[in-house]
């Protein structure tokens, strides 16, 4: 092969990007909400929830408030915590991401669970982070690229 | 238009559209309710909702003998009575006495020299409109919901008396009373918005 | 004066509501009492008032929202406990997990509705509890289980 020296070097770096998987570029901005939800009226949702009244539907609650929100950026194998009422702390953690899919960790500290999540871009995903008490149960909201 | 029977009957065999169009149909007229008696908008659209769930919950027994409407209000009246004294903190017992001290009290004719004898096209009457909700709201429970569901839903003193669970005297009397404090309130408003020396209007 | 302590709750009956007697003697006795004239001129008034402002407030309010909430309430009273209502809509079943022992951790795969197994797309591993997962078109709601009333 005889290509011109920087050809070669551009060719060759061209090949070297190609070969290098998404992942390693892992950085994904991520929404996060916590949001409450109870069987108590008034029944009513939080505006700032809106993109989320058909996604939580299915459930029982009829009220839904917000909590707090925040976007971070999530880097991979990096482990962001959320406070949540109560004063459990919820782990948020960037396992996969290619193109528009991404998989998330969540974790929850006190309790003995982890959560596994992929979804797309668009998606969103609620996680229970207080189980219901007296009506009331407390989710996370993640969003990626909100 | 369907009547009111023929959506229930619909709405009885699972027939969800049936059941829409009967909370579109009353809806407004429920919150009305509601709202006079508990005051709070928010309590009110709950309680109204309230009401069609339950009447949902019910319609298998629903049997057809009374107007479903008088089945749904009497729900709703329930409902916001209820609501009202879960967030009534004192006792306070309504006096409805009507004796030579009730009648004393002056002022009587006013508002009906203020308002003039056409209703519709009396500004006065419309500015008072809002002073409704302020002065419904420094009535007692009691009076309130008697006089919302004579005024709005237009209730007989019969049904009135069977709606509260009250003998009929006791109908008029709080009636009495409920409108006695009522144009107490609004006078007070008629007397300042009124312009000096009003002539009556015909 | 007692006479007015008996006439004037009557004032603002409806045809029919007094008895015809009763109808007959108030009627006189507005005749000659300029005070309880007065007062029924203000009953007359003010009837419909009442009426017209809760009635406007109610107009004034969005409503669209309220047979959707209503229907939603209806569902979810149908079942209770955490889950509410799944729509005929939603793609996915909802697997759920049982109580687990211990040390065990439990995987679970969500179905498609075709039947095939897509990529588990939600994996919760609990020790110990139920949870739930409902897969929507708008992403997964991952539930826990509620917690025991002490």
């Amino acid at each position: 092969m005889s290509l011109a020296p920087g050809r070669a070097a551009a060719a060759i770096l061209g090949l070297t990007l190609a070969l290098v998987p998404f992942a390693a570029r892992a950085e994904v901005p991520v929404g996060v909400r916590v949001i409450k939800g109870s069987r108590h009226g008034p029944a009513q949702v939080d505006p700032r929830l809106s993109d989320l009244k058909r996604q939580l539907s299915p459930l029982a609650y009829v009220r839904w408030d917000q909590l707090s929100e925040r976007k971070v950026v999530l880097v991979h194998g990096k482990t962001e915590f959320v406070e949540l009422p109560g004063g459990d702390t919820v782990g948020v953690t960037l396992e996969e991401h290619r193109g528009n899919v991404v998989t998330l960790e969540v974790a929850l500290t006190q309790r003995n669970t982890q959560s596994r999540v992929t979804v797309q871009k668009g998606q969103r995903i609620v996680h229970g982070v207080v189980p219901e008490k007296n009506g009331e149960a407390v989710f996370i909201v993640l969003t990626g690229w909100p | 238009m369907e009547a009111d029977e023929e959506l229930v009957s619909l709405a009885k065999a699972g027939d969800a559209r049936a059941f829409r169009e009967l909370v579109v149909r009353y809806q407004r007229k429920v919150y009305a309710v509601a709202l006079g008696i508990v005051k709070d908008p928010d309590l009110a659209w709950d309680v109204a909702q309230e009401a069609f769930v339950r009447v949902h919950r019910r319609l298998d027994t629903f049997e057809g003998k009374a107007a479903f409407s008088t089945w749904l209000f009497r729900v709703a009246t329930h409902l916001a009575i209820d609501a009202v004294r879960k967030e009534r903190t004192s006792r306070r017992q309504d006096v409805d006495d009507t004796d030579e001290a009730a009648m004393a009290e002056g002022g009587e004719g006013i508002l009906a020299t203020a308002l003039g004898n056409d209703p519709r096209e009396n500004a006065l009457r419309r500015e008072l409109a809002g002073e409704i909700e302020r002065a419904l709201a420094r009535l007692t429970p009691d009076h309130r919901a008697i006089l919302v569901l004579r005024e709005v839903e237009g209730l007989t003193y019969e049904e009135l008396a069977e709606r509260l669970e009250i003998p009929k005297g006791t109908v008029m009397s709080r009636l009495f009373h409920a409108r006695k404090k009522m144009q107490a309130e609004l006078r007070r408003y008629a007397g300042i918005a009124a312009p000096e020396g009003t002539e009556e209007t015909s | 004066m007692k006479a007015c302590a008996r006439f004037r709750p009557m004032i603002g009956h409806r045809p029919g509501e007094l008895p015809a007697g009763d109808a007959r003697e108030l009627a006189d006795h507005l005749a000659g009492c300029e005070a309880c004239r007065a007062f029924a001129a203000d009953v007359e008034a003010t009837t419909g008032l009442v009426a017209e402002a809760l009635l406007a407030r109610a107009a004034q309010r969005d409503f669209a929202p309220f047979v959707d909430q209503v229907m939603a309430r209806v569902e979810a009273a149908r079942a209770p406990g955490v889950l509410g209502w799944l729509s005929a809509r939603r793609r996915a079943l909802v697997g759920l997990l049982v109580p687990a022992l211990a040390a065990l951790a439990l995987i679970v795969y969500v179905l498609q509705q075709d039947g095939g197994t897509g990529a588990a797309l939600v994996q919760v591993t609990a020790e110990g509890e139920a949870t739930t997962v409902i897969e929507t078109p708008d992403g997964p709601i991952v539930l826990l289980a509620p917690e025991e009333s002490t």
